[in-house]
């Protein structure tokens, strides 16, 4: 039976809802289920840690607040160790894609960053993942024993019924790198709606033009709880925060519906949000490459579709 | 302080691209310098007008790379080597990373930037593992290079939500995200010079590797797919207010999103 190992991606004291995801996804393949989490506090996690894992380790201590690389990598490779993990499994954040290819290192493992599906049979293990600016999928065979993977979002759904069974594992704390030292964290000022778990997200592209534009949508983007993300021409121009970039290089976004406005769609954007179900699109042009994937297009300014939209769906949920 | 960059010469995304019988058709492919090599150019330039630091480009790839090379001689590199071999072919990130490693410990270099992924994998591995395999400290997805002096480093790196001040000393590895700079266009002047530098061509012997050391890729490209295809939907036209009520209630009804 393979043993897979899910790190918790945890935020703001809570875990997020990729875990579940992973964890599901894990018992789906018949696997030895372990949890890690690693951070200032995490301890506090164990029961959720618990649902559908056999084993949660932990490395909990106040050092790791300021969580770097280095210190992630020892403390996983050291829980993967201990329970003998065949697989370890991250969620997509930037600290996995940091992480990542140290633990496979560390654990001569073969690595694997944003995947869409894992097949095991017997002792061969297949994955499918997306390359190429998302206009190709790699169908790639694991040639090692191990394998480190990061979980593209929206790749692996949560189902219910998990069993969970407690039996924490404390890790030892890892040794600080002092060549590499968090000094600072500079929090930037996103929106109030993570983007990655976000079920509906508002997007904003060249076509909100200013900051007028870019308050208009955030208005839509709080009517709906949504998560409020950018093109990377609204990042560029300094109207919105760099983290709330969508795309090959930025974040990938896979909600229920994805609102794109005034954003053209450049093959980097398509990337990091064509998995989304359902995909509204708002532009001027009618020849825009967003038309192409999107389920609904609107022609028209969003500066005069937007408030009208804010105005049908106050009326339709009401 | 001595600068080792990589540049790879990847396929343009831009353009068309299509799959058949679990390949990638070659026919019409274009190649150009991987975008986020251009962003860890520019910054290895920049290093070098502010700090007087020397350097060098590595690639590994075949004779189409030399416009790439050469783009990258114009923009302000000073030097440049192409790893050119029969066995690197279909090899995965810690392939690139262990013909890097070597490079990296026969040269004399302070600090080597790459990009944070290339275009043509999306991978972003190779250059965390070179760190990895050298045992120096890595900084990846990189938005800002302040030098300290020439033993340390301050960057910045775009995480989760935040971005955290680093204090990094060197010898080191980074990996550049592209929002860190605006690559420059190669001057004239840039590309006239670019034209006179010469490429040093090493193969695999030279490195002191083998094929066998490619042939013990971790990963293996199997086939490649076509991606599922959305396909258009509907595309609405007219009086502003008349579509924008017809989609919201096609949204609330057809797509039941609301």
């Amino acid at each position: 039976m393979a043993k897979v190992l899910v790190v918790a991606d945890i935020k703001g004291g809570a875990l997020k809802g990729s875990f579940a995801e992973l964890v599901s996804t894990a018992n789906d393949l018949g696997a030895e289920v372990a949890a890690v989490a690693v951070g200032a506090g995490v301890k506090a996690l164990a029961a959720d840690l618990a649902t559908g894992t056999k084993t949660q380790y932990v490395a909990d201590d106040a050092s790791l607040e300021k969580l770097t690389a280095a210190a992630l990598t020892a403390a996983v490779v050291d829980a993967a160790t201990q329970f003998g993990a065949d697989q370890v499994w991250f969620a997509s954040t930037e600290a996995a894609k940091a992480a990542a290819p140290r633990i496979a290192a560390k654990l001569d493992a073969a690595c694997v960053t944003d995947i869409t599906d894992v097949q095991v049979d017997g002792s061969q293990v297949v994955i499918l993942r997306p390359a190429v600016a998302g206009k190709v999928v790699e169908k790639v065979e694991v040639k090692a024993d191990k394998v480190v993977a990061i979980v593209r979002a929206g790749a692996f759904d949560a189902k219910e019924g998990l069993v969970a069974s407690e039996n924490l594992v404390e890790l030892s704390t890892p040794e600080a790198d002092l060549r590499a030292t968090i000094q600072e964290i500079l929090t930037e000022a996103g929106g109030a709606v993570d983007l990655a778990d976000a079920k509906i997200v508002v997007s904003c592209g060249r076509g909100a033009k200013n900051e007028e534009g870019v308050a208009l949508l955030k208005g839509l983007a709080e009517d709906l709880n949504a998560g409020f993300g950018a093109s990377r021409a609204m990042v560029d121009s300094g109207f919105m925060p760099h983290d709330s970039q969508v795309g090959q290089t930025g974040k990938v976004v896979a909600p229920s519906l994805y609102i794109a406005c005034g954003i053209s769609g450049a093959i980097q954007h398509l990337a990091g949000m064509n998995g989304s179900k359902v995909i509204v699109a708002i532009n001027k042009d009618a020849d825009a490459p967003i038309f192409d994937i999107a389920d609904y297009g609107i022609v028209g300014d969003l500066f005069e579709i937007v408030p009208i939209m804010r105005e049908e769906i106050k009326k339709v949920r009401s | 302080m001595n600068i080792l960059v990589t540049v790879k010469n990847v396929v343009d995304v831009e353009l068309n691209i299509q799959v058949k019988n679990g390949a990638i058709v070659q026919d019409g492919l274009q190649y150009v310098m991987n975008a986020w090599d251009e962003n860890a150019v520019e910054a290895t330039v920049v290093l070098k007008e502010d700090q007087g630091a020397s350097t060098e480009l590595v690639c590994i790839g075949d004779g189409t790379a030399t416009v790439a090379i050469r783009k990258a001689f114009a923009m302000g590199i000073e030097g440049g080597l192409l790893i050119e071999d029969e066995a690197i072919k279909n090899v995965d990130s810690a392939s690139y990373a262990k013909i890097l490693q070597k490079v990296y410990e026969q040269g004399d270099y302070d600090l080597v930037i790459t990009g944070k992924q290339s275009q043509d994998t999306d991978s972003g591995q190779t250059g965390i593992l070179l760190a990895e395999f050298l045992g120096l400290p890595c900084v990846s997805n990189v938005v800002t290079i302040e030098a300290i002096d020439d033993k340390n480093l301050k960057v910045t790196r775009q995480a989760d939500g935040n971005k955290e001040v680093i204090a990094l000393q060197l010898p080191a590895v980074i990996t550049v995200n592209d929002s860190i700079n605006e690559p420059r266009l190669p001057a004239l002047r840039g590309i006239m010079q670019a034209k006179k530098k010469k490429i040093k061509n090493l193969d695999l012997s030279d490195l002191g590797l083998s094929a066998d050391d490619m042939a013990a890729s971790k990963t293996k490209v199997l086939e490649y797919q076509a991606p599922q295809s959305r396909g258009a939907g509907q595309k609405f036209e007219g009086d502003a207010a008349e579509i924008t009520s017809q989609v919201v209630n096609l949204l609330a009804t057809e797509a039941k999103v609301f």
